[in-house]
This record gives C-alpha cells, structure tokens and sequence, in this order.
C-alpha cells in the first residue's frame, strides 16, 4: 500500500457523511429541477401564491394605482375635450332625448284620442268636396318621408368629409360650404350661445341639421316631414355618428399605440357608412 | 374624395374680389357692380402639379371697411387668406398694414396673400411709387378685367396649400 492509496482511505473515513450529504443535496436539486422544468408540477406549487398576490393587488388598486388612474384619465380627457364630447354628445343626447320624446308621445296619444274624430270627419267632408278618395287623402296624411341625400361637414371649414345621395345634385361641397355659411350666419347674427340651426324648409324638402362638436349631419329629405320621422332620423344620426366617433378614437388609439401620426378616416369608408346607416332607413 | 382647402377672400368694399373669382373660375368678367351680401361660395379644381390637385373651396366674404367687423365665424377652419386692396382707390390701401394685423390676428398660423387688384386703371410707374410711398408689400397686382396674374395668384395660393399638407 503505497502513500497515495492510504491518502484515499483515510479521506473514505473522514468524509463518508460529508459524501452523503452532498449526495442528498444533488438528489434535492434534481428533484427541484424537476418540478421546475415541469410546467404542471411548477404550476401547482406557485399558482396559489401567485393567485394570492394577485387577489391582494386587484384589492389593492384602488388605493394604490387608483389616484395614478384618474390623474391620468383626467389628464386625457382634458387634452381630447372634443373627441370626448363627441363620443358622448349621441349617447347622452337619445337618452334625453329618448326620455323627452316618450312623455310628448305620451301627451301626442291624449290629444290624438280627443281629436281622432274631428279628423275623420274633416277627410270626409274634404272627399266629398273635392272629390278625392278618402283612402288616398289619408294616404297624403300618413306622410311619405325619404332620405334623399347625407352629407358629413366639418364645422366652421364647411368642408365636406364624406356624403351620401339618391339623386343627383349640384357639386355637394358648394352644398356643404353654402349650408355653413347659412348656419353660421344665423348662429352668429342671433347671437344666441349654444344654440344651433336645426331645420331648413323649402316646399317639399327639408334639411334636418344636427350639430356635434368637430362635424355636423345635413340630411336632406323629401315629403312632409313629421315629428315622427324627425325622431327617427335623429336617432339614425346619433347612431351614426357614435360609430363615426368609435372609428376616430380606435384610429388615435392605434395611432398612438404605433407611434405613428394622427392619420384621417378615408372618405370612402364614412361614405360606405353613411350608405349603410341611411341609404335604406325607413323613416 | 380629393384633398379640398377652404380659402376666404377679404377687402373693402368694391375692390373686385368677386371679379377676381369669377375671372378664375369661370375666365369672365362683367364691368356691372353687384354687391356680395354675407358670403358667397364657389369651388374650383386645381392642379398644383402632374400628379397632384387640390379643391379650393372659395369663400367670397362681403366687402367691409372696417376689417374688425369681419364676422370671425367666416374665417373659422380657413386654410388661406386672400386680402384684396384696390390699386386705383388709396383709401382701400391706406391703412393695409394695420389692416393686415387685424387679419393675421383673426386667423393665426395661415397663408396670406396680399394682392393689389385694378392695374389695368393705373399707370405703371405711378404704380410702383403708389406702393413703395404707402410702404405695402404685394404679393401679387392683378387685374380681374384683362386676368393678369389672377391664374398664377390662386394656383401659387393652391400649391403653397398643397405643399402644407
């Protein structure tokens, strides 16, 4: 037995434990490596942890990322007013409007009921007196009402972004820019704030004009045109126009998320739209 | 739908903003005065390059001495300012740089165009010492009457308009 062998018989003796030690260390972290490359048995020893943290979180966000939150919407609303108002202005607009328009129905159904028979009597006495058929004089009553052309116009520019038509007419952007200045004018020399021109009558068209912050609807429609429509065609409008105004902040929100600029909605696009929301309606 | 630019034209009373219109968009004119009432709105095509054109959407303003009374609901969204003096009557250029403040107040960071119409009713030597005695800066002198320089004035306007976007 030579020196060398007896170095490794008297290091057997004095780290045989140290060894087994070691052995069950490595044994340990195997295991461990184990459970850490397998997805399943890691998850199931962190998601609980992980699902109380973040209980504890979402408990905690209104006191911690809360005064963060509404500083920073506070702060976005403040440099968008306009998109934010506009976004808002049709949804807040068919609820008053909505809520308005049920009470006066309301009232309009008393008033029909006392009067149903005082208008039968005169379609009556007009049929015998001017010898049309009665079914065709209560046909003139009903109405007819008809979109025939829509036009979205950038307020104060006047400047015509997209529009939609039945019928041919003169170039619609002098229509656009001749029924701002008309609105302006009116709006101006009355000089009454926030009140907005409404309605242009000329024989058997009207134009029903509804304002919002950056644009304004001008519908053109032809017959009689009644209380009834007018609410439909509002409400054809609004929602329209909270469509137009999804797409203009999805847009900002896009462009901001690619860091790219600001860039328009394509005319053809809004007129696909309008085509889409008036081209057919019934009013 | 094409690119469109509103432009308003603004001057006193008689000075041939509507003439200069009407020579530009329908290459006429007519000696008979017609006064404009509130505004008056017409449209034309104009090529900037090969490529490319643009809409002008002319807002012919009524003629006013008094630049303050401007309505400002007029020149709202405005994308180009035309300011017309009549070279034949000083009292339409007398005040033009006091004039001209007004007008770049009421519509700030916009293209202006200083034009000097009428040159067929002076001399033009008489002309050039009119201007440089009353210390006015034309961008351009025109003639609504024989068309000089109104085609280049608008296309020049309609290009710079073009070049902004």
């Amino acid at each position: 037995m030579n020196e060398k062998d007896r170095l490794e018989i008297l290091k057997d003796i004095l780290f045989t434990e140290d060894r087994e030690d070691i052995d069950k260390i490595a044994n340990r972290i195997e295991l461990l490596e184990q459970a850490y490359n397998s997805r399943e048995k890691f998850a199931s020893r962190v998601d609980p942890i992980v699902e109380e943290q973040l209980d504890k979180f979402t408990k905690s966000i209104p006191h911690t990322l809360g005064p963060t939150i509404t500083a920073t919407l506070k702060k976005e609303i403040q440099n968008h007013k306009d998109e934010v108002v506009d976004a808002l202005y049709p949804v807040l607009g068919k609820m008053v409007k909505k809520y308005v328009a049920q009470e006066i129905k309301v009232l309009s159904e008393k008033i029909d009921n006392q009067l149903s028979f005082i208008s039968a009597w005169k379609r009556k006495l007009r049929s015998f007196f001017g010898g049309s058929k009665e079914k065709e004089l209560l046909l003139d009553d009903i109405g007819g009402e008809k979109i025939e052309q829509v036009m979205l116009i950038e307020r104060g520019s006047g400047l015509l972004k997209a529009s939609f038509s039945k019928t041919e007419t003169i170039d619609e952007e002098m229509i656009s820019g001749m029924l701002t200045a008309i609105k302006t004018f009116v709006e101006d020399a009355f000089n009454q704030k926030n009140q907005e021109l409404e309605l242009i009558e000329y024989e058997l068209y009207n134009i029903h004009i509804q304002s919002f912050v950056n644009y304004y609807v001008a519908v053109v429609i032809s017959g009689a045109y009644s209380l009834k429509a007018k609410d439909k065609v509002q409400d054809i409008i609004f929602d329209f126009y909270h469509n137009f105004m999804e797409m203009n902040l999805d847009l900002i929100y896009t462009s901001r998320h690619l860091e790219q600029p600001v860039d328009t909605i394509s005319s053809k696009l809004i007129q696909k739209k309008l085509a889409e929301y008036f081209g057919n309606a019934k009013i | 739908m094409q690119k469109s630019k509103k432009i308003v034209i603004l001057g006193h009373f008689g000075v041939g903003k509507t003439s200069l219109i009407q020579r530009f968009v329908k290459d006429s004119f007519s000696d008979k005065y017609k006064v404009t009432i509130g505004v008056h709105i017409t449209k034309k095509i104009v090529e900037v390059n090969e490529n490319d054109s643009i809409s002008l959407i002319i807002w012919d303003l009524e003629g006013t001495d008094e630049v303050q009374m401007i309505r400002q609901a007029y020149l709202l969204g405005t994308h180009g300012v035309v300011f017309v003096f009549d070279v034949s009557r000083p009292s339409t250029f007398q005040n033009l740089n006091s004039d001209l403040k007004i007008v770049a107040e009421k519509t700030p960071d916009t293209p202006l165009i200083i034009v000097g119409n009428k040159i067929d009713l002076v001399i033009q030597d008489e002309l050039q010492s009119l201007l440089k005695d009353n210390n006015i800066e034309a961008n351009y002198l025109t003639s609504a009457k024989t068309g000089d320089a109104v085609n280049e004035m608008f296309t020049h306007l309609a290009t710079l308009l073009n070049d902004l976007t």
